[in-house]
C-alpha cells in the first residue's frame, strides 16, 4: 500500500527532523546563535524559565556581558510553567526559575520544584523577610498595590483598602478581576492582615459599589484619568510609565494603611530549580540581579529594589515615602486558595 | 485478480493497526485530562456551585447562542447575497468576506475596546454583547464558506420548481434552497461551537466568564488541575450534545444533487437594490477587517517612529519565520494524519470511526488544557529512558507539532473525510470491482477528486496554527517566538502600539491563506463539474 507507506515515512521522517532541531536550532532569544542546547550542561548558558517577562531581556544581556555566561529563557506565565518545571522533572533544562509574585514561587517550593541555596551574598543582600527561611526563592523587587485616584475629582480619597468600600464611592471605582494574581495577592494580605472574616466583608463592600472591572492595570490609570472611575487599586510601577510618557499624568498614589499595616507589597523572585543542570550558573545569575545587575532590574520596570542599598529609579522615589507591609509578603502563597474562594464567595467578577 | 487471495486481510490488519497506534497517540493527551475525573473533587464542585458555576453556564450558553445565531445570519445572508444575485463588485466582495478569517478574536478584541471605549464607555464596552459581536466578525466565515460551496453545489432545478408552485425568489431560499444546504450549514456552526467554546483569549477582554475561562480561573488560581479537568471535561460534554442534537435533528434525511448540476441562477440587480447590496456586504467587510487594519497600521507606524518594531528576540522577519516553521510543520503533520485517517478508516466500521472520532476530541478542548495533557504525556516519555540519550521531546519542535495536532486534526479529518465523503461510492466500488487496489483507488480516485477538500483543510489548519497562542506559549522551543507569543507578550502590559506590528503580520499571512482557499474552492468547483 504504497500511499498509507509514505504516509508513515513521511511521519517518522518529521518526527525525526523535529526532535533533532530541538537539539541544533536553538538560536537564543537574548543573544541569537551563540550556544546551543547541547552545551546547556556546560558552565557557559543559564537556563530560565521566567513568568517575568517584560524589559528582562537587556538585564539578561548586562549579566552575560558582566561575566560570560549566557542566559537562555522561556518566558510564560507563572502557573503554566510550574506546571511544565514539575512534569519535566530531572529532565527539565531549567536552571532558574523567575516568577511576578510571591505566591507562585512559594507554591512551587511547596511542590518540591527549588533548590536550597545557602548565599552568603544574597543572605546580605536581600532583607530576611523578603526571601524564605529555606533560602529556597529570593525577592529581587518590591510592586506596591495601591489606591489611586483622580488628581482633579477627589480631594478626600481613601486612604485604607477597606474604606474603598464606602458607599461614596459607588460606581466611582475600578478593579483588576480576580482572575488576576495581583488581586489574589491583595486580599491574601488582607487575610493575613485582618483575619479571613474581616477580609469577607471589606471585598463585599467592594462588590457592593458595583466596580467596573478592568484586566489590565495600565487601561484601570488612563480609566481613572478619562473619568471613567475616580478611584482604583493599581501597582506603582505603571503610573512610572505613563508619567515617563507624559509628566502631567492627571492620576495620583494615594499610600494605603499609613498608620497600619501599610501598602500591600508583592514581589518579583527568582530561585534555583531542584534539577538545575548548571546550578553555579543560576546560582551566580540570582547574586548578580540582587547586587550588581540589581538596579537594573528594578529601574527597568520601575519597581522598587529588594535589595535596600540600592536606590529607586527618580521617577519612583518621587512617589514618597512610604509604610510598606512586609510582614505578610511570605505568607501570601499560603493563603492565596483561600483568597481565590473568598473572591467567589463575595461575587468579584 | 492479480492480488493473492492471502494478502487483503493482512494489509488491512496492517493499516487498522497503524490507524490504531495514531489514533492512540493523538488521543492520549485528552484522554489524560478525561482520566482524571475518575476521582471527582467534589468539595471544589460544591464550592463552585453555591458561587460561580451559574453564572459561567449562563455566560456560556448566552454567548454560544448569540454568537451561532450571529454567524449563522450573518455567514449564510451574505453567501446568499454573493451566490443569488450580480451586482458591481461581487466578486471580490466575495473573496474579502472571508477575510476575517485571518483576525485573530483577541486581536479585533483589543482594537475594538480601544476604539469603542471613547463613545461608549469603559463600563458599556467591556460587555457579552461586545463579546459576541466581535466573536460573530470573526467566525462568521466559517458559516459563510460552508454555505457559498452548499449554495453552488445546487441545481437550478428544485427552485424552478418551487417557482413553479408559487414561490417567490425569498420563499424559494427559506423553503427549498437553505434546507438543502442546511447540513453544510450545520458543519460550519459545529466549527463555530467549537471556537466558542474554547476561547480564552477573547472573552477575558471583555469580563466574559465562560467555562473555558472557569477552568483557567480554577486552575491557577487554586491549584487545582484535577478541577479544572474535571470542568474541560463537562465543556466536551456540551459539545458532544449539541452536534449529538443536531444530528438528531437532521434525522435520517440525506440531500443528493440531481445529474445535470448547472448551478443556481443568479439575478442581476440594478440601481438602488444593486447599492443596497453593495453596501451590505462592504460594510461587514468594513467593521470586520478594513477598519481594525487601519487602525493597527496607525498604530504601527506609530510603532516605526519610536522603534518598536523589533523585540529583543529578534526583528519581524525572525517572528515571522518562527510562526511559518509552526505552522508549518503543524499544518503539514494535521494533513498527513488526518488523509491517513480520512483514507484508511472504513466508514462502514462503527469501531474504527470511533477511534478515529476520539482522536478529534483535542478540538473541543481549549489550548492551555490540550497543553497540559500533551506535557504530561510527553513528559512520562521524557522521563521513561526510551528516547536516545539527550533527546526530550518538551521544548522541541516535535513535541510542539504533536500538541498541535492533538487540538486541531479535527479540522483537516472532517474535511478531507467529508470531501472524499462526496466521491460517489458507484465509482468507488466500479473500480474496485474492475480490479483497483484500495490505494489505487484512494490515490488515482478520491486524492485528485477530493484535491480542493484537502487544500481548504490545509489552508483552515494552517490559519488556526498561525492564530494559535495558548499551547505555543507552553510548549515552544528555546529560539522560537511566533507572532501571537510578540502580540501576547506586548498586549499583556496593554502596549497596543507594540502589539500593532505582529498583529498586522498574522492578519496579512492569514489573509494571503485566504487567497488560496478560495483558489483552492474555485478550482475544485472546476473538477468537479
Amino acid at each position: 500500500m504504497p500511499l498509507v507507506a509514505s504516509v508513515a515515512n513521511a511521519v517518522t521522517a518529521l518526527l525525526v527532523i523535529g526532535c533533532s532541531s530541538a537539539g541544533t536550532t536553538a538560536s537564543l532569544p537574548a543573544t541569537s546563535g551563540t550556544a546551543n542546547v547541547a552545551s546547556s550542561t556546560g558552565g557557559t548558558v543559564v537556563t530560565v524559565y521566567t513568568g517575568r517577562h517584560y524589559g528582562i531581556e537587556p538585564v539578561f544581556e548586562a549579566f552575560t556581558a558582566a561575566t560570560g555566561i549566557t542566559v537562555r529563557f522561556i518566558a510564560g506565565k507563572d502557573p503554566e510553567l510550574r506546571e511544565r518545571l514539575a512534569i519535566e522533572g530531572a529532565t527539565s533544562p531549567a536552571d532558574v526559575i523567575m516568577t511576578a509574585d510571591a505566591a507562585n514561587i512559594e507554591q512551587s517550593a511547596e511542590r518540591g520544584l527549588l533548590a536550597t541555596i545557602d548565599s552568603a551574598v544574597l543572605k546580605a543582600a536581600i532583607p530576611a523577610e523578603l526571601r524564605s527561611d529555606d533560602g529556597d526563592w529570593f525577592s529581587l523587587s518590591k510592586r506596591a498595590r495601591v489606591i489611586i485616584a483622580s488628581k482633579d475629582r477627589v480631594s478626600d480619597p481613601p486612604l485604607t483598602y477597606g474604606a474603598i468600600g464606602d458607599p461614596r464611592w459607588k460606581g466611582r471605582l475600578c478593579l483588576r478581576p480576580s482572575t488576576h494574581p495581583y488581586t489574589q495577592s491583595l486580599v491574601a494580605s488582607m487575610i493575613v492582615a485582618e483575619g479571613e472574616a474581616r477580609a469577607q466583608e471589606i471585598v463585599s463592600s467592594w462588590v457592593a459599589n458595583d466596580p467596573l472591572y478592568i484586566d489590565s492595570d495600565t487601561d484601570i490609570y488612563q480609566a481613572v484619568a478619562k473619568g471613567d472611575c475616580d478611584v482604583a487599586i493599581a501597582n506603582t510601577y505603571y503610573l512610572g510609565r505613563l508619567l515617563k510618557a507624559n509628566a502631567d499624568f492627571p492620576v495620583r498614589i494615594v499610600w494605603p494603611e499609613p498608620d497600619g499595616r501599610g501598602a500591600h507589597i508583592n514581589v518579583s523572585t527568582a530561585a534555583v530549580t531542584a534539577n538545575a543542570p548548571n546550578r553555579a550558573g543560576a546560582v551566580a545569575l540570582i547574586e548578580w540581579l540582587a547586587t550588581g545587575g540589581q538596579k537594573q532590574f528594578a529601574d527597568v520596570n520601575f519597581e522598587y529594589p529588594a535589595n535596600p542599598t540600592v536606590a529607586p529609579d527618580p521617577i519612583v522615589a518621587s512617589f514618597g515615602e512610604f509604610n510598606a507591609d512586609l510582614a505578610a509578603v511570605r505568607r501570601l502563597g499560603a493563603n492565596q486558595p483561600a483568597a481565590v474562594e473568598l473572591l467567589s464567595r463575595a461575587g468579584y467578577k | 485478480m492479480n492480488t493473492p487471495a492471502w494478502r487483503p486481510p493482512l494489509r488491512r490488519l496492517t493499516t487498522t493497526a497503524m490507524v490504531g497506534v495514531v489514533a492512540v497517540a493523538v488521543a492520549t493527551p485528552v484522554l489524560v485530562v478525561i482520566w482524571s475525573i475518575t476521582d471527582p473533587s467534589t468539595d471544589v464542585w460544591q464550592e463552585l456551585w453555591r458561587t460561580r458555576l451559574p453564572g459561567m453556564l449562563r455566560d456560556t450558553l448566552t454567548l454560544l447562542v448569540a454568537v451561532l445565531a450571529g454567524t449563522l445570519v450573518v455567514g449564510t445572508a451574505l453567501a446568499w447575497l454573493i451566490t443569488a444575485y450580480r451586482f458591481p463588485g461581487r466578486r471580490l466582495l466575495g473573496w474579502l468576506l472571508v477575510t476575517p478569517l485571518a483576525m485573530p478574536g483577541y486581536v479585533l478584541g483589543f482594537v475594538w475596546l480601544d476604539a469603542w471605549q471613547e463613545p461608549l464607555g469603559a463600563r458599556q464596552v467591556r460587555s457579552i454583547w461586545m463579546c459576541t459581536v466581535v466573536l460573530t466578525l470573526t467566525l462568521y466565515p466559517y458559516v459563510y464558506l460552508f454555505a457559498l460551496a452548499a449554495f453552488r453545489e445546487q441545481s437550478q432545478r428544485p427552485v424552478d420548481v418551487a417557482r413553479s408552485l408559487g414561490c417567490g425568489r425569498t420563499g424559494a431560499f427559506w423553503r427549498v434552497v437553505l434546507p438543502m444546504a442546511r447540513p453544510s450549514v450545520a458543519g460550519g456552526a459545529a466549527l463555530v461551537t467549537m471556537e466558542v467554546l474554547t476561547d480564552v483569549g477573547t472573552v477575558r477582554l471583555f469580563n466574559v466568564s465562560t467555562i473555558a475561562d472557569g477552568v483557567m480561573r480554577v486552575w491557577f488560581g487554586t491549584g487545582n488541575r484535577e478541577a479544572a479537568a474535571e470542568l474541560s471535561v463537562s465543556m466536551i460534554g456540551v459539545a458532544v450534545v449539541l452536534i449529538a442534537a443536531e444530528h438528531l435533528l437532521r434525522g435520517r434525511a440525506r440531500f443528493t444533487q440531481g445529474g445535470t448540476h448547472n448551478g443556481l441562477a443568479a439575478h442581476r440587480l440594478h440601481g438602488g437594490r444593486a447599492l443596497a447590496a453593495a453596501v451590505i456586504g462592504w460594510s461587514v467587510f468594513a467593521v470586520a477587517v478594513a477598519l481594525p487594519v487601519t487602525r493597527l497600521t496607525a498604530w504601527a507606524s506609530e510603532a516605526r517612529r519610536t522603534g518598536q518594531t523589533v523585540t529583543v528576540a529578534g526583528d519581524l522577519g525572525f517572528h515571522l519565520a518562527s510562526s511559518l516553521r509552526v505552522a508549518g510543520l503543524a499544518t503539514v503533520s494535521c494533513l498527513l494524519v488526518g488523509a491517513l485517517f480520512a483514507f484508511a478508516v472504513d466508514r462502514r466500521r462503527r469501531g474504527q470511526v470511533a477511534v478515529a472520532r476520539l482522536a478529534t476530541l483535542g478540538y473541543a478542548v481549549p489550548g492551555p488544557v490540550v497543553a497540559i495533557g500533551v506535557l504530561v504525556t510527553l513528559g512520562t516519555l521524557d522521563r521513561s529512558g526510551w528516547l536516545p540519550d539527550g533527546w526530550l521531546l518538551i521544548g522541541s519542535l516535535a513535541g510542539l507539532t504533536y500538541a498541535l495536532v492533538v487540538r486541531f486534526l479535527a479540522v483537516t479529518y472532517q474535511g478531507i473525510e467529508s470531501s472524499i465523503g462526496k466521491v460517489s461510492p458507484t465509482v468507488r466500488d466500479s473500480a474496485r470491482t474492475l480490479g483497483a487496489s484500495r490505494a489505487r483507488v484512494a490515490t488515482q480516485i478520491e486524492l485528485p477528486l477530493a484535491a480542493a477538500g484537502l487544500t481548504a483543510a490545509a489552508v483552515l489548519v494552517a490559519i488556526d496554527t498561525l492564530k494559535e497562542l495558548p499551547i505555543t506559549l507552553l510548549l515552544r522551543p528555546f529560539g522560537t517566538e511566533t507572532l501571537p507569543v510578540w502580540v501576547w507578550q506586548a498586549t499583556s502590559e496593554s502596549l497596543w502600539v507594540e502589539a500593532a506590528v505582529p498583529s498586522l503580520a498574522i492578519v496579512v499571512v492569514g489573509m494571503v491563506l485566504v487567497g488560496v482557499l478560495l483558489w483552492a474552492l474555485e478550482h475544485g468547483a472546476e473538477t468537479v463539474s
